[in-house]
């Protein structure tokens, strides 16, 4: 029995490193390939060592792409801010009770994480052109929030309903307003889990491709559409597209590494109470 | 001032919830109230001024057009293998990750960058694997002397290779949902089942599978309409290609409005996406129900 036992938790140990090395291939390709000289990252066969080389960062930092970090900075801390103010409120309201339109909100929340983003798209590109919102920040806060936006007030609904409605009632009969008693008791209880939306909004922003690869432009270009341009359909700079990557990816693993016991609790919560 | 808090006062949750109420109207609502109208005309990005409702013409076209039952069924094969391999697997890495083996905390950790890992990075990176001539896969291939296929370039190879890419997060993402359900059975009945001589297989599929039900039949819906929304991972990927091969419908609305400049029969596919997704949807939970 205790034989057996040993022998599965070996087999399942194994699998799970198997699954590990599947995980960690492409990491080490662009960390690899960011470092290499541009004869070596394109060399056929692949070289995977090869001398340190810095040509590619050299590359991408004389090039637009500087600029396009410094666009999803500016998109994300944005989006973060004004998905929470507008979303938290309307979280906890949802959380709550009655308020005219709390059917059309419900409803809508649940269609919107239903349908893809294209189907809004479209005709936001339209409105947006109309209302010269097209390659603006403002245009691509506003459509990131189609999708975020649910997420957020789903996400904060449930935090809130956590939150004793005793505790909110006692500091009312002290006196306070009902936007005294949000602010000063019912939101630092669930501040755990809005600062863990929070970081689930920002790494969404942080990563969107597809609505500012429609919505955005020279100038308002994020970096995930600022690596593309290394992509051509013929010729590839494979060393300046991995450096590019890897900026892309090394604040998302920190974050996770960071935050990751309130990810995962952010994460399995949309599924357990959804 | 006083009236004006006084009227927030007074209706607080209302107040709290407008602004979002407007958002989700202006961003989402109207937006599909649009795409429905814009289905019955002929709206072309080039001349947009000479638009004109031409009825059912373009859902008309859309039957008769050559393109449509490829396109459908690539949706079909697209959603059915991202939804179902990550899903089964995930629940074999997650009973993988339920064990307190040593060292567990940081395998969980590191299975759940994946998860965050921006999907156009994903889709070039996997891109660059592929890579006939200068890609790793091939070249591991080769050394062992096995065939080494031009992945991103055939026909029946294309859509494997969007979905080997797409398994790489989303087996992750599906083992940790299950994971926190599996964390949540109870540990008093398994141990029941053991001492009464039941197997690890029979306590698994007879205690712990029909517990974690209701979280599995959530996490497929959700992983479900993931996958109807799939875009970098095969513009970027395989360009939908070669020809048609991995053209889902997502991409094709995305490349008759916008590469085609043909809004209303892009609108019409967006249609037929939306109608898909709740058909199916719809279909699941009757199931759900009556069973249940």
């Amino acid at each position: 029995m205790n034989h057996h036992r040993r022998r599965l938790s070996i087999i399942s140990g194994l699998l799970l490193m198997v699954g590990l090395i599947f995980v960690i291939v492409p990491y080490l390709w662009i960390l690899l390939t960011a470092f290499k000289r541009p004869v070596d990252a394109a060399a056929v066969p692949p070289k995977i060592f090869s001398p340190i080389s810095f040509r590619a960062w050299e590359e991408l930092l004389s090039g637009p792409f500087p600029a396009s970090l410094v666009n999803s900075v500016i998109i994300t801390v944005g989006t973060t801010v004004a998905t929470l103010i507008i979303g938290v409120p309307a979280g906890y309201a949802f959380a709550r009770g009655r308020f005219v339109g709390r059917w059309f909100l419900g409803g809508w929340l649940l269609f919107s994480r239903m349908m893809p983003p294209v189907i809004f798209i479209i005709p936001l590109f339209l409105f947006f052109h109309q209302l010269r919102l097209i390659n603006t920040y403002l245009g691509l806060i506003l459509a990131y929030m189609s999708g975020l936006l649910p997420f957020t007030v789903w996400m904060c609904a449930g935090y809130f309903e956590d939150v004793p409605q005793e505790i909110e009632e006692a500091a009312r009969v002290d006196g306070a307003s009902r936007m005294r008693a949000f602010v000063t008791v019912v939101l630092p209880m669930a501040l755990p889990g809005v600062l863990t939306v929070g970081v689930l909004i920002a790494i969404a922003s942080w990563s969107e491709y597809f609505i500012p690869f429609l919505l955005a432009g020279t100038g308002t270009n994020p970096a995930t559409v600022g690596l593309v341009n290394y992509v051509g359909s013929n010729t590839i700079d494979w060393g300046a597209m991995a450096a590019a990557s890897l900026t892309l990816v090394l604040p998302v693993v920190v974050l996770t590494l960071f935050a990751q016991r309130g990810m995962l609790r952010g994460l399995s919560a949309g599924a357990v109470k959804g | 001032m006083r009236l004006i808090s006084g009227f927030i006062e007074r209706h607080f949750l209302q107040v709290a919830s407008w602004p979002a109420l407007l958002i989700m109207l202006g961003v989402t609502a109207i937006p599909f109230g649009i795409t429905i109208g814009l289905a019955f005309t002929n709206y072309d990005l080039v001349r947009s001024d000479q638009w004109r409702f031409v009825g059912l013409d373009n859902f008309l076209e859309l039957a008769a057009d050559r393109q449509t039952p490829i396109i459908i069924i690539n949706t079909i094969y697209l959603v059915v293998a991202t939804t179902v391999i990550p899903t089964v697997l995930g629940l074999g890495l997650a009973v993988l990750m339920e064990r307190s083996i040593r060292g567990i905390g940081i395998i969980r950790t590191l299975y759940l960058v994946p998860i965050m890992t921006a999907p156009i990075v994903v889709a070039l990176t996997w891109r660059a694997m592929f890579n006939n001539d200068a890609g790793w896969i091939n070249y591991f291939l080769s050394i062992v002397g096995l065939p080494t296929p031009v992945w991103l370039g055939d026909p029946i190879l294309a859509m494997p290779v969007v979905i080997i890419a797409d398994s790489w997060t989303s087996i992750p993402f599906q083992s940790i949902l299950l994971l926190a359900a599996l964390l949540a059975v109870p540990s008093e009945l398994k141990e029941a089942a053991a001492v009464d001589g039941a197997s690890r297989s029979r306590i698994f599929w007879h205690i712990t599978l029909p517990w974690i039900r209701p979280v599995l039949f959530v996490v497929v819906v959700l992983r479900f309409m993931d996958a109807f929304r799939k875009f970098e991972g095969i513009q970027q990927l395989t360009r939908g290609g070669p020809g048609l091969a991995s053209t889902p419908i997502n991409l094709q609305i995305y490349t008759t409005g916008l590469n085609y400049d043909r809004i209303g029969y892009a609108a019409a596919w967006g249609i037929v996406m939306v109608a898909m997704i709740a058909g199916s949807l719809a279909l699941v939970y009757l199931v759900r129900r009556r069973q249940s």
